[in-house]
């Protein structure tokens, strides 16, 4: 993410505090995750996390609403992984051309080196 | 990922393929065909899963729509987009995939890194969303594609890919381009099916992140894992929070219980049956349950003890 980008995660991080608290929030029950994962949460912590993920989708162009919904769909782990690495981690995207050149030349490679027979036009390079 | 730089890219492609093709079977595909297992049929089409042919960068919220509405959710790519399509990426991210599906009361249940395993699953009539990077590791081009049936003896995968609604490939390429992806993929399940290749923790794990979004489908699943696994205990105290969540307290209460006579050393079931007792005003129950987690105590003792304060203010 460019330096612009990051300032304005930053600012929205700021700006956003105090929306939403975790769904989980039943006071004196002990939720699943904790269980499951048998940590001590830091809620302060995660809280953050949730924030500054929302800011960098907002950042990256969703909606503010549709932000604050995909974060919360997010597990802590989830988030933890996605912070300050949205314009790193893999995003599948490639379009439609690209994709059908692609296994266009695929099929014509594994043809011609007899994986496959599906052209016509091709022969295979050994037997 | 910008369409311009496509031929440059396939060039890379090809150059890759080249460079692969040359030598012998990737690793997984040997492995396939020593061991010929026999839970394998030789080949599988899934013929009824749906096709949406990709818009422009949507491969995402495409694969996403065909596994999801193959397990039964009335959707489409375009109300997926908002869900986890990143304009600023022009692609989605792996764990926003898994997070839309659980948002539609489906579980997103990520495979082991293992071909056998997609192919198994598959098998067992369900699709398998996947990541593959079809060029090379420096100059990534993601996609995501549908897994929908394979052919073990003439070594081939078939797929719902792009604009194409049945892509052949060679299982050699599917497992280069799949590793190069990290060997991710992922069922979106109804709450009532176990996967074929389902262990014990990442299913557990997959329903808690359900709970957080469909506590009702995840209350479901739980009853899926217990029924397979009866002594998980995050499962059983899961089931009592799902209900709880959906303010069933007595089906809270009575699956809190079970958690204490399976697990009587399980502390948080205490506290949780505590509380829940307490909001059905049970408060002798509910004081001596408190009481036990108190006793028990770990990590989340100051949590009990406030329970059990709680407790003994309204007794």
């Amino acid at each position: 993410m460019n330096a612009f980008n990051r300032s304005v995660a930053r600012a929205l991080v700021v700006c956003t505090l105090g929306w939403g608290l975790p769904p989980q929030s039943f006071a004196g029950i002990v939720s699943t995750a904790e269980v499951h994962a048998s940590v001590m949460r830091d809620q302060v912590k995660g809280f953050l996390a949730r924030a500054e993920v929302r800011a960098e989708l907002e950042a990256l162009g969703v909606e503010p609403g549709a932000a604050s919904a995909r974060v919360d769909a997010l597990t802590e782990d989830e988030v933890a992984q996605l912070t300050g690495r949205l314009d790193q981690l893999p995003a599948g995207s490639s379009d439609v051309l690209t994709v059908a050149l692609i296994v266009f030349l695929v099929l014509l490679f594994t043809d011609i080196m007899g994986y496959t027979k599906i052209f016509p036009f091709t022969r295979p390079a050994q037997k | 990922m910008f369409p311009h730089a496509a031929p440059a890219r396939a060039g890379v492609v090809l150059g890759a393929m080249l460079m692969g093709l040359a030598g012998c079977a990737p690793p997984q595909l040997a492995e396939l065909r020593d061991a010929s297992s026999a839970a394998l049929p030789a080949r599988v089409e899934l013929d009824r899963v749906p096709f949406f042919p990709q818009e422009e960068f949507q491969c995402g919220p495409a694969a996403l729509a065909t596994a999801l509405v193959h397990a039964g959710v009335a959707t489409t790519p375009e109300a997926l987009a908002p869900q986890v399509y990143l304009p600023g990426r022009e692609g989605s991210l792996q764990a926003e995939m898994l997070a839309a599906a659980r948002r539609h009361g489906r579980l997103a249940y990520r495979l082991a890194p293992r071909l056998e395993d997609v192919l198994l699953e598959v098998a067992d009539g369900a699709p398998v969303i996947v990541l593959q990077n079809l060029a090379l590791g420096f100059a990534p081009l993601w996609h995501y594609a549908v897994v929908v049936g394979y052919d073990q003896p003439r070594e081939e995968i078939i797929l719902r890919s792009g604009t194409t609604r049945r892509a052949v490939m060679t299982l050699a390429t599917f497992e280069r381009t799949w590793a190069r992806g990290g060997h991710w993929a992922m069922l979106a399940l109804g709450p009532e099916r176990l996967p074929a290749t389902a262990n014990e923790d990442r299913y557990v794990a997959a329903v808690v992140a359900l709970e957080r979004v469909a506590p009702a489908a995840a209350r479901r699943a739980y009853t899926t894992a217990l029924e397979r696994w009866p002594g998980n205990l995050s499962a059983r105290i899961g089931q009592g929070n799902a209900a709880y969540l959906l303010r069933d307290l007595q089906g809270a209460e009575a699956a809190y219980r079970q958690a204490t006579r399976l697990h009587p050393q399980a502390a948080d079931a205490w506290n949780n049956l505590a509380q829940t007792l307490l909001e059905l005003r049970q408060l002798d129950e509910a004081l001596a349950a408190a009481q036990r987690a108190v006793i028990i105590g770990g990590p989340r003792l100051s949590q009990y003890q406030s329970t059990h304060r709680a407790i003994a203010e309204a007794h």
